[in-house]
Formats: C-alpha cells, sequence, structure tokens
C-alpha cells in the first residue's frame, strides 16, 4: 500500500490548529477529531494520544467517537475519499446501481483503499440531500441525482 | 418516602430509589445483565423491562425512579416473551468456545438463557467472530466472542478503578469492546487490578491465571498479605493449591476492588524455591566454629528437632557468655499480629533483652515518634471510608497512593471525581495522582518542613486558622506561632521551588476546604527530619482544627500489610504490647507478673543500630523473622559487611533470599495462606487470617516455630519463668495468642477471633469485650490530653549534591512489586509485566547524558554503583533520578545513605547524591 502515513510534525501541527479554533474542550472532541481528519486524511493513534493528552479526554472514549462515525477514519485513507449514501431514500431511487457503477470503476469494496493510494470508498448514512438522491460526496464536493453512467466522468475531475 | 406497588405488593421505599431496587427490597428478582449494584445504571441490555401501569411501552428497571402511586408488573407473559427474544439476540453474537465450562464461572447469560427456556448450543452464533485470548496482558483473559456490550467493564474501569482503559468502538454488529486506542490493555495504562474481570457477567474478561484450572474445592475469606489498606478477598482452592482469588462485595475496607498484587500475586505461594526444610550449616552440625568470615560453608537439611536444639543452645550459649543484650531480635511486619506478639515476648520473656525491632524503624518510626510527641499516639486517626466520604480536600504528600496503596488510591481517585473532592498533592515527582489533582506542589526534595511552615504562615496571616480548636485543644501555639514568621512566602519559594501563588492557592484550598484529611507515606518520614517533618505535620492539621473530625485526621499510610500490628504487639526496642514503655516502672511490673521473669528496664537498640553493632561485635546473634535486610536496609554493602561479621545468625522465612546467604541456619515459615492469625491495617483495623492450604513440605506456622524454640531455650534453664498466668509457651491456636494479647494490651483488651468471625469491625483502642472499637482517634481530647505544637525548622539534608554527585537519587516501589520482591518477582505474571529494576529519569536528563538506544545507565553515590535501564520520563524533575529496590541486580540500596533521624534513627533513603552515566554494556 503506497498510502501515505504522517510524520510526527505534521500530525502534531494539525492538532495544534485544531485545538487552537475550538479550544481544549471536551465538548469540542467532534470538531477537533473532524478538522484532524480534514487536515490528514484520516486521524493518526499519534494524533489521538495527544488530543487525549491535551483535553484530558481517556484515549478510550476518543477512540469509540473516531470510531463511531463514518466520516471520521483511524486508518490512513486515499487521496480522495467516495463517501456513498447507503440510506433508504438513496436506495429507492437507484443508489445500488450508482454503488454497483463505483465499485467497478474503482475495483473496490466498501473501506478499501486503490493500490495508487488515489481512492478510498467508503458507505455513510443519510446526508440530509434526500431529494437529490441517490447523493455521493466526494471530498468535500456534494454530487446529486447521480446515476451509474455519470460515475466515470466524475471520478475524471479528480487528480 | 414514596408509595409504590410492586406486583401488588405495597412498598415505602425512599424517593430517588429505582424500580429495580425497590424490587430486590421486596424479595422480587428481576433479570438483569448490563446492571451491578456498584456502577451506575445504564438500560443498554433491556433485560430488567417492566410493565408500569399506564406507561405506553415497558420500562428498564435500572434507570426507572420511583414516582408516588406507580404500579409495576415484573412477569406478564409479555415481559417473558421480551425478555426471551432479547436473550435469543444476545446470543445470535455470542459464542462460547467451551474451554471455561470446568471452570463454573459464573455466567449470567446462561444463567438467564436457562431460566427463559432457550437452549444456549442452539441460539448461539455458529462460529466465533474474534480471537480468543486477543490481549497480551498476563492477568486478563480476553475473547471477545462472549461479550454481550454490557458495558460493565467500561463502568468498573472508570467508577471503581479510575483508570478509563475500556471503552465501546464501532457500532451496530461492528461494535466491540477495546482498550485504549485498540491497542494492548497494558498500553492503555492498564493497571491490571482485574476489576474489569469480576465485574463481567459473562466471561468474556477472566482471569488468565485461572482459565481452564476448574472449580474450587473450597472458598477461604481472607485477608491480603501485600500493603497496609488490608483488603479482604476469597482464596479458591483446588487440590491443595490456590488457583485464583476472587473479589467480594463483604471486604470490609474494599468491597470489589483489588489491585494487581492481591487479585494476582498469590502464586508465590506455591513457588518451588519455598524452604521446605530446616536447614543448618555444616560446620554447625560436627560442633565446629566457623572457620571463614565470608564463606559459612554447606547447607545440611535436618530435622526441626536438630536445627531448632541447636539455635537454642547457641543462643542459651551466647547468652550465659555476653549477656542478652548480645543477641537482636527482628520481628516481622508480614507476620501476624499473634507471632509478632510471641517475638516480642520471646526477645523480652525468654531472652532478656529489648532489642527487638523490625522494618517500621525503615519506614514509619518517625511517625510514631512524632505523632506520640503532638498527640500521644501514632497512627492513623481516621478510617479509609470515613474520609473518602466526608473529607472536603485530600492532602496528600510523599505517597504514590495509587501504586502503593492502590485500592485506597482508586477511592480517593473517585472522591474527586464523585464529590468533587479538592485533592493537594506535595511531591517532587509527578506522581500518577498529579492527574487528579487540583494542585501540584512540586517542591524540591528535603524541603517539606519549609514547604508546609510557609503555607500554614499564608493560613495564619488569611485567619482561616481554627483559633477555638487551637485554644481549647492544644498548648504551645505561641512559640509555634513565633516560628513562622521565619517562614514569609519569598523565601519558602526559594527554599522550595514552589512559586508564591502555588503557596497561596495551598492554604486557601485547605484553609477553606474543611475537614481537609493529611496523609502521608516514606517522602516524609525517611529523612534525618523525619520526625520534624511529621511534627509539621501534626502542627498543621492542630492549625486547621481538621483533628477528632470526620474527613480530616493525620492519615500516615503504612507500608506492609501488619506494620501497624507489628508495632502494637511490641516489635520495637523501647515499648511493650500496645506501646506501654519499657522505662515505665508500672508498665514493666505488670510484664513481670504477667511472664513471670525480671524484664530489662534499657529500650533496645533498633535495627538501624543491631546490624551495625554487629560489625563491632556487640551483637553476637540475630533471629530474624521474615525481613531481608540485604536488600531493604541502607547502604548495604555496609549491612552485608555487618552480616559476615556477625557470629550466629538465624532466618525464619518463606524463600532463600538475599540474606541468607548470611544465615547459619535457615527455618522454614509459612505464607498468609498457610496460617491462622490477625493482621492490622493501616487504619488500625484488625482483620482475621484464615488458613487456606497446608504448610509445604515441612515448613510450619511461624508462631509454632516461636513458641518451639521459647521452650526449648527455657528449658536450657538459663532463665526460668516463674508460673505466672502468661509465662507459658503451650497455645493451641492463635487465638489463644489473642486472647494473651488481650490481657496484657489496653487497646487491644476487647480483640478476639469470635468478635472478628461475627463479621465486628474493630479499630483499635478496643477497650473491652463490650466496647466497639474507635474508627477517628482524638475526638474530644488527645491521647496525650492536649495536642504539642512544635516549631519546627528546616534542615538541609545529610547529602547534597555536589561536583561530583550533581544529582538526587529517590527511591522507592512500583505498583508490580514489593519491597525486596522476595515474593513479587517469584509471581510470575508481575515479573512479566514489570522484569526488571528501571531507573526513573528526566528527558532533560536524559538529553544531557546522552541517552542512546539501549538505555543503559549507571548511577553511583558514595557507597555503591548500579546499572540499569533508563525510563525517560517526566515522572521525575530534572536533576533527579528514582530507582526501585525490588530487584538485588540492581538495587538502589547499594546506593543510600545510612543517616539517621535523631529520634526516631530512621535512614535517609530518600535522598543520595548520586552521579548518572551511560554504562558501556
Amino acid at each position: 500500500m503506497s498510502v501515505e502515513t504522517k510524520s510526527s510534525n505534521k500530525v502534531l501541527e494539525a492538532v495544534t490548529a485544531a485545538i487552537e479554533k475550538y479550544g481544549a474542550k471536551q465538548e469540542e472532541l467532534i470538531p477537533i477529531l473532524n478538522e484532524v481528519n480534514r487536515q490528514l486524511g484520516y486521524i493518526p493513534t499519534e494524533a489521538m494520544e495527544e488530543i487525549s493528552r491535551r483535553l484530558k479526554e481517556p484515549k478510550s472514549s476518543l477512540f469509540g467517537v473516531a470510531s463511531f462515525y463514518h466520516m471520521l477514519s483511524t486508518k490512513p485513507r486515499g487521496r480522495h475519499v467516495i463517501q456513498f449514501c447507503e440510506s433508504a431514500p438513496c436506495h429507492v431511487v437507484g443508489g445500488r446501481e450508482v454503488f454497483e457503477a463505483l465499485k467497478e470503476e474503482l475495483g473496490l469494496e466498501p473501506n478499501e483503499t486503490t493500490p495508487d493510494g488515489k481512492w478510498t470508498l467508503i458507505t455513510t448514512s443519510c446526508l440530509g440531500v434526500c431529494s437529490v438522491g441517490p447523493v455521493i460526496v466526494i471530498d468535500d464536493d456534494i454530487y446529486g441525482n447521480v446515476d451509474a453512467r455519470k460515475v466515470p466522468e466524475i471520478l475524471a475531475r479528480y487528480e | 418516602m414514596v408509595q409504590i406497588k410492586i406486583n401488588g405488593i405495597e412498598l415505602d421505599v425512599p424517593k430517588g430509589t429505582t424500580v429495580l431496587e425497590a424490587a430486590e427490597k421486596a424479595g422480587i428478582t428481576i433479570p438483569t445483565l448490563c446492571y451491578h449494584k456498584d456502577l451506575s445504571p445504564y438500560g443498554g441490555c433491556r433485560l430488567c423491562i417492566v410493565e408500569v401501569k399506564g406507561g405506553r411501552v415497558p420500562m428498564t428497571s435500572c434507570t426507572l425512579p420511583v414516582e408516588n402511586g406507580m404500579e409495576v408488573q415484573t412477569e406478564t407473559e409479555t415481559l417473558h416473551k421480551s425478555r426471551r427474544t432479547i436473550l435469543e439476540l444476545l446470543l445470535s453474537t455470542y459464542y462460547d468456545s467451551g474451554y471455561a465450562q470446568k471452570d463454573e464461572h459464573p455466567n449470567e447469560l446462561e444463567h438467564w438463557a436457562k431460566a427463559y427456556g432457550l437452549d444456549m448450543k442452539a441460539f448461539m452464533a455458529e462460529k466465533p467472530r474474534y480471537e480468543i485470548n486477543s490481549d497480551p496482558n498476563p492477568f486478563v483473559w480476553v475473547d471477545l466472542n462472549k461479550c454481550i456490550l454490557c458495558g460493565r467493564c467500561v463502568r468498573a474501569c472508570a467508577e471503581v478503578q479510575g483508570r478509563f482503559v475500556w471503552g465501546l468502538s464501532e457500532r451496530g454488529y461492528e461494535a466491540r469492546i477495546v482498550a485504549g486506542l485498540d491497542e494492548p490493555m497494558l498500553e492503555a495504562r492498564c493497571e491490571s487490578c482485574g476489576a474489569c474481570v469480576a465485574y463481567c457477567p459473562t466471561g468474556a474478561l477472566d482471569n488468565k491465571m485461572s482459565v481452564g484450572l476448574g472449580a474450587p474445592d473450597k472458598v477461604v475469606r481472607t485477608t491480603c498479605s501485600y500493603c497496609g489498606v488490608g483488603c479482604q478477598f476469597d482464596l479458591n482452592v483446588k487440590d491443595g493449591k490456590i488457583i485464583r482469588v476472587t473479589s467480594t462485595p463483604e471486604g470490609p475496607v474494599n468491597g470489589m476492588r483489588l489491585c494487581v498484587k492481591g487479585r494476582y500475586g498469590y502464586d508465590y505461594v506455591h513457588h518451588p524455591d519455598r524452604l521446605t526444610q530446616p536447614m543448618v550449616r555444616e560446620y554447625l552440625l560436627k560442633g565446629e566454629t566457623r572457620k571463614d568470615k565470608k564463606n559459612r560453608g554447606e547447607w545440611v537439611a535436618v530435622e526441626w528437632e536438630t536445627a531448632l536444639n541447636i539455635v537454642a543452645n547457641k543462643l542459651n550459649q551466647i547468652r550465659s557468655e555476653s549477656g542478652a543484650d548480645s543477641i537482636g531480635v527482628l520481628t516481622s511486619a508480614k507476620c501476624t499480629n499473634e507471632e509478632n506478639y510471641l517475638m516480642n515476648k520471646f526477645a523480652r520473656q525468654v531472652l532478656g533483652t529489648n532489642n527487638i525491632d523490625h522494618c517500621a524503624r525503615l519506614c514509619h518510626a518517625s511517625t510514631v515518634a512524632g505523632l506520640a510527641i503532638a498527640y500521644g499516639s501514632g497512627a492513623m486517626s481516621n478510617t479509609m471510608q470515613d474520609i473518602v466520604e466526608n473529607a472536603k480536600a485530600i492532602f496528600v504528600t510523599g505517597s504514590n497512593t495509587t501504586e502503593q496503596h492502590p485500592v485506597f488510591g482508586t477511592m480517593i481517585r473517585q472522591a474527586v471525581l464523585k464529590r468533587g473532592v479538592k485533592l493537594i498533592i506535595a511531591d517532587p515527582r509527578r506522581i500518577d495522582l498529579v492527574d487528579f489533582a487540583t494542585l501540584h506542589l512540586q517542591q524540591k526534595p528535603g524541603t517539606d518542613i519549609a514547604l508546609l511552615n510557609g503555607i500554614m504562615n499564608i493560613i495564619l496571616e488569611k485567619g482561616w486558622a481554627d483559633e477555638q480548636f487551637i485554644a481549647e485543644r492544644t498548648e504551645g501555639f505561641d512559640e509555634f506561632k513565633a516560628n513562622l514568621q521565619n517562614y514569609p512566602p519569598e523565601k519558602v519559594a526559594e527554599i522550595t521551588g514552589v512559586p508564591i501563588e502555588k503557596l497561596y492557592q495551598a492554604a486557601e484550598i485547605m484553609g477553606t476546604c474543611k475537614p481537609m484529611a493529611a496523609f502521608w507515606a516514606m517522602g516524609i518520614t525517611q529523612h534525618i527530619v523525619g520526625v520534624q517533618n511529621v511534627l509539621t505535620l501534626a502542627n498543621l492539621q492542630m492549625l486547621l482544627g481538621n483533628m477528632g473530625v470526620p474527613g480530616g485526621g493525620v492519615n500516615p499510610l503504612r507500608g506492609q500489610n501488619n506494620v501497624q500490628g507489628a508495632c502494637d504487639m511490641g516489635g520495637l526496642p523501647n515499648v511493650y504490647p500496645g506501646y506501654q514503655p519499657v522505662t515505665s516502672d508500672a508498665a514493666r511490673e505488670k510484664f513481670e507478673t504477667a511472664w513471670g521473669v525480671p524484664l530489662s528496664p534499657k529500650p533496645g537498640m533498633t535495627v538501624t543500630e543491631m546490624i551495625p553493632a554487629a560489625a563491632e561485635g556487640k551483637i553476637r546473634a540475630l533471629y530474624i523473622l521474615g525481613e531481608n535486610p540485604v536488600m531493604t536496609d541502607p547502604d548495604v554493602n555496609h549491612v552485608r559487611h555487618c552480616l559476615e561479621e556477625l557470629e550466629f545468625l538465624v532466618l525464619q522465612e518463606i524463600f532463600p533470599s538475599e540474606t541468607s546467604v548470611y544465615a547459619d541456619v535457615l527455618l522454614p515459615g509459612v505464607s498468609f495462606a498457610e496460617k491462622e492469625g490477625t493482621f492490622t491495617n493501616t487504619e488500625r483495623r484488625i482483620q482475621h487470617v484464615r488458613k487456606a492450604v497446608e504448610p509445604v513440605g515441612q515448613a510450619r506456622p511461624d508462631w509454632e516455630i516461636i513458641s518451639d524454640l521459647a521452650r526449648r531455650v527455657i528449658t536450657l534453664g538459663g532463665r526460668k519463668p516463674s508460673s505466672a498466668p502468661q509465662a507459658g509457651w503451650q497455645y493451641a491456636s492463635p487465638a489463644e495468642i489473642m486472647d494473651e494479647v488481650a490481657s496484657v494490651t489496653p487497646s487491644y483488651a476487647g480483640v478476639s477471633f469470635e468478635r472478628l468471625d461475627r463479621g465486628e469491625n474493630l479499630h483499635w483502642p478496643v477497650k473491652g469485650y463490650d466496647h466497639p472499637g474507635t474508627p477517628i482517634l482524638h475526638i474530644g481530647q488527645f491521647t496525650r490530653g492536649k495536642g504539642l505544637f512544635s516549631p519546627t525548622t528546616d534542615v538541609p539534608p545529610a547529602e547534597k549534591p555536589d561536583t561530583e554527585f550533581p544529582m538526587l537519587m529517590n527511591t522507592g516501589r512500583v505498583i508490580y512489586h514489593w519491597h525486596g520482591g522476595e515474593m513479587t518477582r517469584r509471581a510470575k505474571g508481575l515479573l512479566e509485566v514489570y522484569p526488571k529494576p528501571l531507573i526513573e529519569l528526566n528527558p532533560e536528563d536524559a538529553l544531557r547524558i546522552g541517552i542512546n538506544g539501549n538505555r543503559r545507565v549507571r548511577v553511583t553515590s558514595r557507597r555503591g554503583s548500579i546499572v540499569s535501564e533508563a525510563w525517560v520520563t517526566d515522572r521525575v524533575p530534572e536533576g533527579m533520578v528514582y530507582a526501585n529496590f525490588h530487584f538485588p541486580e540492581a538495587n538502589a540500596n547499594e546506593l543510600t545513605i545510612a543517616a539517621l533521624d535523631p529520634i526516631a534513627k530512621i535512614p535517609e533513603f530518600k535522598i543520595t547524591a548520586v552521579k548518572v552515566e551511560l554504562a558501556d554494556e
């Protein structure tokens, strides 16, 4: 796997920035984790150790939060993360076909990363934009009314 | 009170009671899995659902508070069906491979599944999802296939132990418990206390040392043999061996809590190194004298008859040649009260000397002396439970409580978490408890007097002193007050290194959060100013009026399981049992009458005097019970020299210890599991120790050995007692010895095995068989009448850093080991977790020294040198290293100095000037 793990300095910088942004408060744990995840692509162990120390929050409860939410990852991911909505409203309007197309195009099963480290495919529950389902989210970009034929074109937009 | 009806039964219960608790009171059982009375209610397993009249859906009774007029049904057809479905669902993700079936481990899931007519095998998952025994922790067995996500382990770790190792991760079908960041338990800061195991309802977490060993033949409730907290637990015995330790909610001090040593450090009892037969040196059998000082010759295993006769003859001979004071006796804080009483009687009655002492000299001699001066009684004044329930503030100084008294440490953590108690730590090291503290005062080593005087100066200035208490209950205040003027904050900050604002913060917490309980241990006592340190703490608690009240008091934490008892039983050179001075004519006459011999009015030698006296020939023989001075005394290089010079050493032990090399006779005693007796814990609570297994080999209970030896020495005729009431040595049982103790010891006058077995909680003084004991001392009046303020002055340590030895070494213990390590180095799991001595070194010092990959360092003092691995950590401040005395290969006591407190004769273990270098190898 050529997925990049982050160096100590980068991790510390990201943690410091996130804590400065939201404050070293336990109630800001989710925004802090989200910010670190956004900066580094995932939340490295070292980052969780550091957040645990600074927020005085036990490592176990921190890991509980980080592993509960699909938007957060405790393992390295590809450069681009595709979140596919697997909730019912997307499913009934053709989500299943879109998901099949994604898997075929990328050669991935959910929670896998392409060997070149470009793509990670994950499933997520409702993203709250059911009116335009099926929905996928790539990094921070939301795509609505996706159908299977549009998938290659959408993917082609990413380096 | 709230009135409710459960299954038609009308009940009055207090407000805040849950429906589950109310049902329990009415004798109605509601099935539960995630519920445990010690833990906060969770409502996760849904098994305890009940129907409430007018309620839309069934509700979980463990989280449902009672309301007036509530009508509850706990058993209906609907509930029965629902519970059955819940159990089916739990079983669908449960897989039991069956390896622990014969352990008869109580499995609550199995119990309820059967009760609801479910066949476990038919309903459980088809195959396991997780690796069995998936964590490398040597004590805790993890099998997530048997986990039902009840979260009891998660809550036990947080709410009982205060360690927060376990959490819940992922969600849905993937949900599972994890340690820390999904890492091995030990890396997630687990202390291996086993609380999670004790609370697990299914055996998903189990005792690794015991899995598959089967069900016990018998279960024996007894008292732990490690520290002074005095936890009780059940020894599970099968085929004459201890197969596991289980905690019990009935433990009077600890409940379900235990520490890693208590729960998992028992296998030393059956270790192959145990001494199983008496041994004597060959020269003794041949009737020769010892030829070589350095080599005592070969050991020969002999019968008890031979060994005891040799000892009796030799002691008798030395006494007739050089007098009784040429013999010394070291009794043992690991042994029972009854045995310590006998050792005291042996020295004083049989031999005729007051040369008796024990390791209390090395730990709390300064406490006993200091508190005797200030208050007239030298023991912990309040109980642990009282303090965690009633104190508003807790001051801990020189005690690494969570490692040395781990179970009490967890109680302090919970007092902080649950009651918001203000915790002040004064310690040069950043100990674990600092994580829970409101304030950490990191004073320079050896500046305790300046620190406390400085804080008291501020307390007085701010008007936080308890003037009424001072006026009514104390004396010597004016002199004390005048002395405080020498400790203005600026000067104190300079001496101690503690910033002025922290001095003020400490004074404010102490002055405004009353009652405050003060705790200390070796960090206070093991100094040349040990007694002065203790007097200063005694001053503090009088100044604040914290004496004789619940939640306050002076609370020296005693180290050994029975060091309190060994002191109480006269294991000290200056007092008979119950601290009756040997110099008091009345006390002496009393014991002369009881024991039927004239007694010596001269206080004897301390252990720190006896051993050096051996080198000078003043002490010709030592009889040592269960102590290992070659590991635990200061400057062991000198100790070894003294013991080489000693003419005759009798060692009564369970293992061939480092000291046995210097012994002439080895008498095999037994461990706590093989005998009856009592221990007195740190809070003066007398507790029963019960025999669980038979002595190994020919080993005999120590009280039997002492009695046998006493009878033999008396028979030789040098000193025959008259037929006085307590002169004899024919004891049928330890209970009988305790009756004798009670007859001559006012503070134990009402102690008997019968009362203990009735479940009475007895804290001395117990003044008679109808006296309930005294959980809190000094109520209304101090033992000596008025409390005495003593002005104290800070004095620099005996050895200060200089250019040659620029750093300070502090010494102590670690959680996984015990003192000289004789027991814990023979407990497999403990040794696996902490296999070698580590020297704590600050990262800045490590950088300066240039610590490299192998991290080996050499620490050298004026007396010796040790090499070991450094643990680079900010637990120690810059300029300080911390080393332990658990391992002979790098024992801190090779380096320590035998500089003594002038009153208590306690050595200054805590401060040694050292240099630290990279080691070559």
